[in-house]
């Protein structure tokens, strides 16, 4: 792979010019000699403010970097709620909106996303006042509910966009349109893996479907294709894990050894050529694999009183069954050092059906939603919690946008919302009990400390140790990073 | 005591300030303290809040963003920055936080402003660079190549710049590379494919001086070249058949604009003539050409947010994507920053954004129908095909009372197939259904000359029960119009119940009536499950001729859509001959889905009058500022290329087209030339392809890169010159061997002291396995095939494991999911059509290899690859071997692998060994 002017920022590359160095020697020096003459100048290292580029070495691009500087969580697991949680409904309580209930919102929308507005609906469960810190939270999440002193809370988050595709977009990539890297892509390009075996990048898909965004939720976008994710569950395997069935084990043994001969001849013809010696690494990773994937989703060896805190043998709701084993698969990935997982509770848009989009019926849907969500994630953080893993664990529960305060007119439920809604942190490096950011008292709109999602994100790479103004690829001309050009640290998150 | 310094100076200035009375302000001793003292914090050389800059001459007097002029020469009062500092302006005071400027230093300011704002040249501390100044965008000139001293190694000019530039950093060029590796390389180059054995051994044995010209000519002239550059533009516009955002819904009719490319390229079509065709080709009969404007990603209507906001956000968003295609294909621009702000690098303002943006201000995204004869020509051909296929078809469904059971009802479509009877109406009674009112997509009554005389083109009328109409949907003139589909369909008023009379304009022997609920396969509820079927006779009595009481029972699973369900269990005689049937049908129905009445649908951009443009702050819509009219960035040359806001959309796109394609635009053909030779050698001699602006990477070789452009222009901008001269030259022609020594000095290859050789792409991957299994289908044009099960909704899409022969199409005909992999080659850094990828990245990962291992793809190409060589060569082992070497390789094995190879097949069988010989990097390799 190449180290030379192309792996610089324009400022980088303007230094360059300005010595002369393009012209006079070509490429002649080497990228060490490269990265000290910039740090002198404090474009690159941790004085600097210039963009940070990793650099990739092609035979091992899972190789472990380290962060910019010492980082608070070594992983991250997201809990993806796709199709927008009514923050009204689970933590942002609104008791204003009780009273109001059934009144028109004054100098509120008459057209919503999907139509004419309808009254003020109060929040559809009751909300009780939880642990050390009081904090009022709805019965609909019980589980979920008991760790409120561990959580974090933003309340007044924005988005760009009140559209779920763009808005998942806008969540996992910082771009409302298609075609931008995912978080977890950043973070593998930035950090590498901890497990050689396993890739650095899960994506565990909700069992009822992909979520609205689909691929770009944990596509590489114009990074280079390695750090994409790969998506698996507790109920589908990694694609092309297993060899065919037509094939026997002797035969596919024969051709793997033959194959690697033949890739090691050819490399001989053309010594020198890391790329050539990568694809034969790569496939060795790719046997590798087939051996540690599926003992990582074997949960046969899961005790029985782990698989009951899951809710994982629940024999009338397989939705929630799997899901829990979705859970459970999750810590275990994260046991073994995969950097970044991403666990969807939630499908694709159905009317409501399958994913947190509660346009019509929010109340009879949320139900079934919050019984599938709510005891395993929380027995997923109970349990990451009691092996000490939140140590080095961040845990970031999230949702594209919220909902409207008022019902849709002539429906029981409410429309999107992208002016204020609530997502949360805990774990490494996160301050426990704390709620920053409030809705006004009807919960339509932030009001106080309000934080486009870019901020979220900031906080996120912060965590990691990566300072998301620098972490950046040189993409058609720009610096490209995962908050563009905004993004400021929620630092009332952080220890 | 900085700070004190910085109070003593400024005080210092005051008191000269007040004592110089009739003195003249003086900006250095006067005006800059006050500046420093107030302003520098945001608007100096650190911060440029709102882009203004107040230390630098140039950018102080050209203002910020969203107010300039900040300072108007002469006019104190109307100087932003005078209202400002005075608190005029609401939410405007400045400095916004810390003290306000004294009284003093307010009339400082205003006199300095009044008597002109002379600001003294040479006074700042630093100077910026002009923007304008850039390479790019400056006249090309066309230097001779360089004398260079070693002869003979020099072809042609482009090996005596590439020479000069390899010698002057004391390196050599590497020696010419063996035949065989030429012919692979120029062949994977060109076409995309290897060469078959048989091409190699005429190119051995050819001693023509002219063997490789001759090569060259013919991979030229081969319609294989077309399908392969295609996809290097498609993928800098980011081609695909899908809208994408979470629906990602096809667009049926996007194909008509990847066919056009493949044609330009196999054409030769002069590239200024490729650019005004992409842009205004519906003003020259070129209309799917205009595909370009709308390529990106949409927003359905239903995705859109009702509210008028979230309509004029996504607006503007597509109007974005469409701009974004213009900067960075044609100009190698990255104009869409300036959406927002002023350009960071560039100099190109807010205003000059949207003034871009006006040119397309007309056009919408969606499909336009496209008369032109050959459309017309074309379905008629394909109808008059359909008619009696599908007459044999039906003739091959039991009848009533021929004695067989007859087919169970089912949602998709059904045959009523009874005696030949004169009649001149025909009524068609519903007695139950599975739920809710009945619902009819088209009833058909066929004569015994197999011609439909229900339609309402023939003269028939309807009557009905009653209806329940609802627009664009459910219509009775829908039963027979002729489309199918639950869109095109009528539905009755009465559950479970309910009539149609259909009656023709004279009397017509008719033998069968064809009918569903949705041929389209999607909906399955309001089926007519009890129905009788009568028709007039001459007393005006209604006989009985079928109904459902002789057919099995209905199945509510059924999914399937045949006309014809036992085509398995018909006699041998017939048997073939209604398998032939279908599959022709069904190819017959698909093509003709794209030729709605008198012409084609084409999504290539839907035409009307522009609204009117205006530039939006932070590029927010609800925060539009002044009209602007269409016009080209004003930093490149502008004459005789402006238009009135009032000017028609045609006239816009096409001031734009010849605008971009003068043969003297400084980055047109710069930024073309670059992407051919990227495409040829993996890089361009500017490495940052869609971006040659301030931020971009300067070429490697500035004169050959001139020296090209201006050569691409002189030779009528033809794309297959510049292709001769790349690949017939010695520095194409060199090894790819990595040497030590000029590794250590560029270990990028950007001096081109070797041949650059890179894994092939996932198209040529794919295309290249099922050229060497004998499998791959030559079938060029038309709508894509499938990759997926499913063509989108929200479900995902799941893989087609097994292809049959429409599938074994080039990867190019494929119906391109936006954002959605391909399952097998996908990972093979194949772009997802979300933004443009001028250049693909060549990563190298497990998914990959397990892809390519394990896939039933080369499972599938393993068997037919081994099928085609025992066919070829018989059981003889060796035999096999040396032709999967040849066909693989294009070279004859060596003895330790032949040995090896051979106690493979012996072992584990031919197809063990082809399967591994597909993952090896010598085939995936451009040598």
């Amino acid at each position: 792979m190449s180290h030379g002017a192309e792996h610089l920022s324009g400022e980088g590359r303007r230094l360059l010019n300005r010595r002369g160095f393009l012209s006079q020697s070509g490429t002649a020096l080497g990228s060490i000699a490269l990265a000290d003459l910039l740090a002198g100048d404090g474009l690159l290292g941790a004085s600097g403010k210039g963009p940070i580029r990793p650099v990739i070495d092609p035979s091992n691009p899972y190789a472990p970097r380290r962060p910019h500087y010492p980082a608070k969580a070594k992983n991250v697991l997201v809990i993806f709620c796709a199709g927008a949680v009514s923050q009204l409904e689970t933590w942002d309580y609104k008791p204003e909106l009780i009273k109001q209930d059934g009144k028109p919102l004054k100098g509120g929308p008459a057209v919503t996303f999907q139509g004419p507005a309808g009254n003020l609906a109060r929040p559809q469960y009751a909300f009780q006042q939880r642990g050390q810190t009081g904090k009022w939270v709805s019965d609909m999440i019980p589980h979920l509910a008991e760790l409120t002193d561990d959580l974090a809370f933003v309340h007044s988050l924005t988005s760009e966009t009140n559209t779920h595709g763009p808005a998942e977009n806008f969540l996992s990539t910082g771009f409302v349109q298609d075609g931008f890297p995912s978080m977890g892509a950043w973070l593998s390009y930035a950090l590498g893996s901890e497990n050689s075996d396993l890739p650095a990048f899960v994506s565990i898909l909700d069992p009822r479907g992909v979520p609205q965004a689909s691929v770009n939720n944990w596509g590489p976008g114009f990074l280079p294709a390695e750090f994409q994710g790969t998506t698996f569950s507790a109920s589908q395997p990694i694609r092309h894990l297993k060899r065919p069935d037509a094939i026997s084990g002797p035969q596919d043994r024969a051709a793997r050894s033959f194959l690697q001969r033949m890739n090691a001849r050819h490399l001989e013809r053309n010594p020198a050529d890391g790329k050539l010696a990568a694809r034969i690494a790569s496939y060795e990773l790719a046997a590798r694999m087939q051996l540690s994937v599926p003992e990582i989703g074997d949960l046969s060896s899961e005790p029985e009183h782990i698989v009951k805190m899951y809710g994982a043998d629940d024999t009338k709701n397989q939705i929630k069954a799997d899901y829990a084993k979705n859970c459970i698969l999750a810590r275990r990935l994260i046991e073994k050092g995969v950097r970044f997982v991403q666990l969807f509770n939630g499908a694709y848009a159905s009317g409501g059906k399958l994913n947190w989009d509660g346009h019509q019926k929010l109340k009879e849907q949320y139900d079934v939603h919050a019984e599938i969500l709510d005891q395993s994630t929380a027995a997923l953080i109970r349990d990451l919690k009691q092996r000490g893993m939140l140590e080095d664990t961040l845990v970031v529960f999230c949702t594209e946008f919220g909902r409207m305060p008022m019902f849709q007119k002539g429906a029981q439920g409410r429309d999107h919302n992208p002016d204020g809604f609530t997502c949360w942190l805990t774990g490494a490096g996160v301050k426990p009990g704390v709620s920053h950011g409030v809705t006004d008292e009807l919960g339509r709109k932030a009001v106080q400390d309000i934080h486009p999602l870019y901020d979220f994100n900031a906080t996120i790479l912060h965590l990691l140790g990566l300072d998301h103004e620098r972490l950046s690829y040189f993409h058609n001309g720009l610096e490209r990073r995962l908050t563009n050009v905004e993004g400021h640290v929620i630092r009332e998150l952080l220890v | 005591m900085e700070l004190f310094l910085k109070r003593l100076i400024c005080l210092c200035a005051m008191v000269f300030a007040g004592d110089a009375i009739g003195e003249e302000v003086d900006f250095v001793r006067d005006v800059r303290p006050i500046f420093k003292e107030h302003c520098y914090d945001c608007h100096g050389a650190e911060k440029q809040k709102s882009g203004l800059r107040l230390d630098v001459k140039s950018a102080a007097l050209k203002g910020g963003e969203y107010h300039r002029p900040n300072i108007a020469p002469g006019k104190a009062a109307d100087s932003n920055l005078i209202r400002f500092v005075r608190g005029e302006v609401e939410d405007m005071q400045m400095p916004p936080k810390g003290e306000a400027l004294s009284a003093e230093e307010i009339s400082i300011l205003s006199e300095w402003i009044d008597k002109g704002a002379v600001w003294p040249d040479g006074v700042d501390a630093v100077e910026l660079d002009d923007p304008r100044d850039h390479w790019s965008f400056k006249p090309m000139k066309r230097f001779d190549p360089p004398d260079v001293s070693t002869p003979g190694w020099a072809r042609n000019e482009i090996d005596r710049f590439i020479l000069h530039r390899v010698k002057e950093e004391g390196l050599t060029p590497s020696t010419e590379a063996s035949r065989i590796d030429w012919l692979r390389r120029v062949y994977f180059d060109l076409i995309g494919l290897p060469p078959s054995p048989e091409k190699v051994q005429d190119f051995l044995t050819n001693d023509s001086g002219n063997a490789y010209a001759e090569v060259v000519d013919e991979l030229l002239t081969s319609p294989r070249y077309g399908e392969r550059w295609a996809q290097h533009w498609l993928d800098v516009v980011r081609y695909a058949d899908t809208h994408g955002f979470e629906v990602n819904t096809p667009r049926p009719n996007a194909w008509p604009y990847r066919d056009y490319v493949i044609e330009a390229f196999n054409d030769d079509l002069p590239y200024d003539r490729f650019i005004f065709e992409q842009l205004a080709g519906d003003t020259v009969d070129r209309d799917a050409a205009t595909g370009f404007l709308v390529t990106a990603a949409a927003l359905l209507p239903g995705q859109i947010g009702k509210d008028d906001a979230s309509k004029r956000l996504a607006r503007q968003d597509e109007l974005g994507e469409t701009v974004t295609n213009v900067g960075e294909a044609f100009l190698g621009l990255s104009v869409g920053c300036a959406k927002c702000h002023d350009h960071k690098f560039d100099p190109m303002s807010a205003q000059d954004y949207y003034s871009l943006q006006a040119f397309f201000a007309g056009v919408d995204y969606g499909e336009r129908l496209v008369v032109d004869e050959e459309a017309e020509k074309e379905a008629k051909v394909l109808r008059e095909q359909l008619a009696p296929l599908k007459a044999t078809l039906i003739g091959m469904v039991p009848s009533v009372g021929a004695g067989a059971e007859r087919p169970s009802v089912r949602a998709s479509v059904n045959v009523d197939r009874f005696s030949p009877i004169g009649t001149d109406a025909v009524r068609f009674t519903i007695l139950s259904t599975n739920k809710l009112e009945p619902c009819i997509d088209e009833l058909e009554i066929f004569t015994t000359d197999g011609v439909n005389v229900a339609l309402h083109s023939q003269g028939a009328k309807t009557t009905f029960s009653g209806s329940k109409e609802s627009a664009n949907r459910h219509q009775e003139a829908f039963i027979n119009d002729g489309r199918y589909g639950n869109s095109r369909s009528w539905m009755s008023n009465e559950t479970g119940a309910g009539w149609v009379e259909v009656s023709f304009p004279d009397k017509r022997t008719i033998e069968s009536v064809v009918w569903g609920r949705d041929r389209e396969g999607k909906f399955r509820d309001r089926l007519a499950l009890s129905y009788k079927i009568e028709v007039r006779d001459e007393n005006g009595d209604w006989v009985p001729v079928a109904d459902e009481s002789d057919r099995a029972k209905h199945d509510p699973n059924d999914k399937s859509t045949e006309i014809l369900t036992n085509a398995e269990n018909l006699p041998e005689a017939i048997r073939a001959e209604a398998r032939r049937s279908l599959k022709r049908k069904n190819d017959l129905v698909e093509q003709l889905k794209s030729y709605p009445d008198g012409g084609r649908m084409v999504f290539a951009g839907k035409f009307r009058e522009p609204d009117s443009t205006r530039w939006l702050r932070r590029g927010d819509p609800e925060q539009p500022q002044e009209e602007v009219p269409p016009a080209v960035p004003a930093f490149l040359e502008v004459k005789d290329f402006s238009l009135d806001t009032g000017a028609s959309d045609r006239d816009r796109r096409k001031v734009l087209a010849q605008w971009l394609s003068r043969p003297e635009h400084p980055l047109t053909a710069r930024v073309m030339v670059n992407r051919i030779w990227l495409w040829h050698f993996g890089r361009g001699l500017v490495d940052t392809p869609n971006d040659f602006g301030n931020s971009g990477v300067p070429p490697t070789h500035p004169a050959l890169l001139d020296w090209l452009a201006t050569e691409f222009v002189r030779s009528g901008w033809s794309v297959k010159h510049m292709h001769r001269l790349i690949v017939l030259s010695s520095t194409y022609r060199q090894s790819s061997l990595v040497r030590k020594d000029a590794q250590e000095v560029d270990a990028d290859v950007q001096l081109l002291w070797r041949f650059p050789s890179r894994r092939i792409e996932a198209e040529a991957i794919r295309d290249s396995m099922l050229l060497v299994s004998g499998r791959l289908n030559f079938e060029a044009g038309g709508p894509g095939f499938d990759l997926f099960e499913k063509r989108g909704g929200l479900s995902g899409f799941p893989p087609i494991e097994k292809f049959d022969t429409k599938g074994l199409r080039r990867m190019i005909y494929a119906h391109k999911i936006r954002m959605e992999r391909e399952a097998v080659f996908g990972a093979f850094d194949c772009p997802d059509a979300g933004q443009s990828a001028p250049r693909r990245s060549r990563s190298t990962t497990p998914l990959q290899a397990l892809n390519l291992f394990n896939s039933q793809f080369t499972l599938d190409e393993s068997v037919a690859l081994a099928k085609r060589i025992e066919s070829e060569v018989g059981g003889d082992v060796e035999g096999q071997v040396d032709l999967a070497w040849r066909l693989l390789f294009s070279r004859n094995p060596e003895s330790e692998e032949s040995v090896e190879a051979v106690d493979i097949v012996r072992e584990h069988g031919l197809v063990t060994l082809c399967r591994a010989l597909y993952n090896t990097s010598e085939f995936l390799y451009m040598p």
